[in-house]
C-alpha cells in the first residue's frame, strides 16, 4: 500500500498524463459518441449559439448567390410540376402510402460548415424541437449534402458528404446501375463512385443520383456528374470520379428529409433478418 | 500577476476566435491546415506548474474539439504536447537556466529559440492530431507530409502573431 502511494507521488505527472490522454482517446474511439455525449459537439448551446450569431451577421453577404440558387430551384420544380400535371405522364401505380406522401422536407439554415478537414461537419439552426432526428438526410437545392448524426433542442450536427466515413448507395440515372459513393478526403468538389460493373456504359457527363435504398433520401436526388470513368481491369469495376453538384463552400439553406415510412421499412427489414437468423 | 492572467485569458479568446472563425474556413490545400490556437498554450509562463499546464491543455483541446466536431482529437494532441513540454523546455534551455523573468516570446528568448521551441511543440501536436484523424484513411506518407507542411504554416503564423503582439506593445 505504502509502495503504491510512493509510486504515485513520484510519477504523478506521468499518471496524470496517462489519465487525461486515456480520457481523450476514449472520446476519439467511442463509437457514435453523439448518442452518449451530446454536449461535446457543435450542437451544444455554447457552440451552437456562437455559430448562429456569427452566421446571422455574415449570411447577408451571401444573399445574392442564395437568391440565384433558389430561383433556379423554383424553375426546376415548376418544370417538374408541369410534367406531373400532364395526366398522360402520371404514374399508373396508385398511391398506397397512408400519409399521402413519403417524404417530408424541413428548411434549415447552415450556421457552420467546413470543407478542409478529413471529417467535415455542418451545423444547422434546427433541432429536436423542430422535429429533426438522427439519421435524417440533408439535401441542398442542387444535390445531396449529408446526414444528421446529432441533435440538441435547437441545433443539429450533420455529417457532411465530405467525411471519411460517409457512404451512400448511388445509381446512374441512365441505365440504373448501382454503386457506392465515398469521399477520398482530397477535394471538396469530387467524390468517388465504385462498384459499377464494367458491363455498364459510363460516359463523362452522366448524372449520378441517389438510389433510394436507404431511408435517408428519396430516390433520384442528384449527387453529381461523371467526370472521368476508369476501368480497373482486374476487378471488372469502374473507378468513377464524380463532380458533386452541391457546392459545399457555399451552403446556405438546406432541406432536412424525414422519411415518414422509415420505421415501417426498418422494422420490416429487421424482423426479416431476425426470422432468417432464427433458422 | 493579475494582468499576466488577464493577458493569457485575452490571448485564449482571441486565438480561439481566429481559429474557429477564420482558419477553420481557409481552404488553401489539404496539406496546409494550421492550428494557430496552440500559441496560447505555448505562451503560458515557462515556470508554470506542469500539472496545471496539462489540465489547461486538455481543456483547450476540448474547446477546439467542440467547435470542430472532432471529439477528443485535439484534446489528445494537446495533452501529449503538454506532457512533452518540460522535456522540450529543458532540451532548449539556455546555458545555466531560464531567467526568472524569461517569457516564451521572441522579445525575451530570441527568434531561433522560438523557432526550435514552437517548431518542436507544434510538430508533436500535429503528429498526434493528423495521425489520429488519418487512422484507416490515408497513407502514412501523405499524412506525414500534411504534418510537416501544416506544422510549418502553424509555426509561421505563431511567429507572425508574436511579432504583431510585440509591435503593439512597443
Amino acid at each position: 500500500m505504502y509502495g503504491i502511494i510512493a509510486f504515485f507521488r513520484r510519477h504523478y505527472f506521468a499518471v496524470l498524463f496517462v489519465a487525461l490522454e486515456f480520457l481523450s482517446l476514449s472520446f476519439v474511439f467511442r463509437d457514435n459518441y453523439y448518442h452518449q455525449a451530446g454536449f461535446f459537439n457543435s450542437a451544444n448551446s455554447v457552440a451552437g449559439s456562437f455559430y448562429k450569431t456569427y452566421n446571422d451577421i455574415t449570411s447577408y453577404f451571401h444573399l445574392k448567390t442564395e437568391n440565384t440558387q433558389l430561383a433556379e430551384e423554383n424553375m426546376r420544380l415548376h418544370n417538374n410540376l408541369a410534367e406531373i400535371t400532364d395526366t398522360t405522364k402520371r404514374p399508373k401505380v396508385p398511391h398506397t402510402n397512408p400519409y399521402g406522401q413519403q417524404f417530408n422536407f424541413t428548411t434549415a439554415e447552415v450556421i457552420d460548415n467546413s470543407t478542409n478537414q478529413a471529417s467535415n461537419y455542418i451545423t444547422l439552426n434546427m433541432g429536436k424541437k423542430q422535429g429533426i432526428a438522427e439519421g435524417m438526410g440533408v439535401i441542398s437545392p442542387s444535390g445531396i449534402v449529408g446526414v444528421v448524426i446529432g441533435v440538441s433542442d435547437h441545433y443539429a450536427v450533420v455529417m457532411s458528404m465530405l467525411h471519411k466515413n460517409y457512404q451512400l448507395s448511388a445509381m446512374l440515372k441512365k441505365g440504373g446501375a448501382f454503386g457506392t459513393i465515398t469521399w477520398k478526403g482530397d477535394d471538396y468538389r469530387y467524390a468517388l463512385l465504385s462498384q459499377i460493373p464494367m458491363s455498364e456504359q459510363v460516359n463523362a457527363g452522366d448524372t449520378i443520383v441517389s438510389s433510394g435504398y436507404s431511408t435517408m433520401y428519396p430516390k433520384g436526388i442528384t449527387i453529381g456528374v461523371v467526370e472521368k470513368a476508369e476501368p480497373i481491369p482486374t476487378q471488372y469495376f469502374y473507378t468513377i470520379k464524380v463532380r458533386l453538384t452541391t457546392n459545399f463552400k457555399k451552403l446556405g439553406f438546406v432541406y432536412v428529409v424525414s422519411d415518414l415510412m422509415k420505421t415501417e421499412k426498418t422494422d420490416l427489414e429487421e424482423n426479416a433478418h431476425k426470422a432468417n437468423d432464427g433458422k | 500577476m493579475i494582468s499576466e492572467w488577464g493577458k493569457n485569458i485575452a490571448r485564449f479568446i482571441v486565438f480561439m476566435l481566429i481559429q474557429v472563425l477564420i482558419l477553420k474556413h481557409i481552404d488553401l490545400s489539404r496539406f496546409i491546415n494550421p492550428f494557430l490556437y496552440i500559441i496560447f498554450l505555448l505562451m503560458l509562463p515557462i515556470r508554470m506548474d506542469k500539472s496545471l499546464f496539462l489540465f489547461i491543455a486538455f481543456a483547450t483541446g476540448l474547446t477546439i474539439d467542440m467547435f470542430y466536431n472532432t471529439m477528443g482529437y485535439n484534446a489528445a494532441a494537446c495533452v501529449f504536447m503538454a506532457y512533452c513540454r518540460p522535456r522540450v523546455l529543458r532540451f532548449y534551455a539556455p546555458k545555466g537556466e531560464y531567467d526568472t523573468s524569461a517569457k516564451p516570446t521572441i522579445q525575451s528568448m530570441g527568434l531561433s529559440w522560438i523557432l526550435s521551441y514552437a517548431g518542436t511543440m507544434v510538430f508533436l501536436h500535429h503528429l498526434v492530431l493528423f495521425f489520429l484523424e488519418a487512422l484507416s484513411f490515408s497513407s502514412f506518407f501523405t499524412t506525414f507530409a500534411i504534418v510537416i507542411v501544416s506544422s510549418i504554416s502553424t509555426v509561421g503564423l505563431i511567429v507572425l502573431s508574436q511579432l504583431i503582439m510585440q509591435r503593439r506593445r512597443t
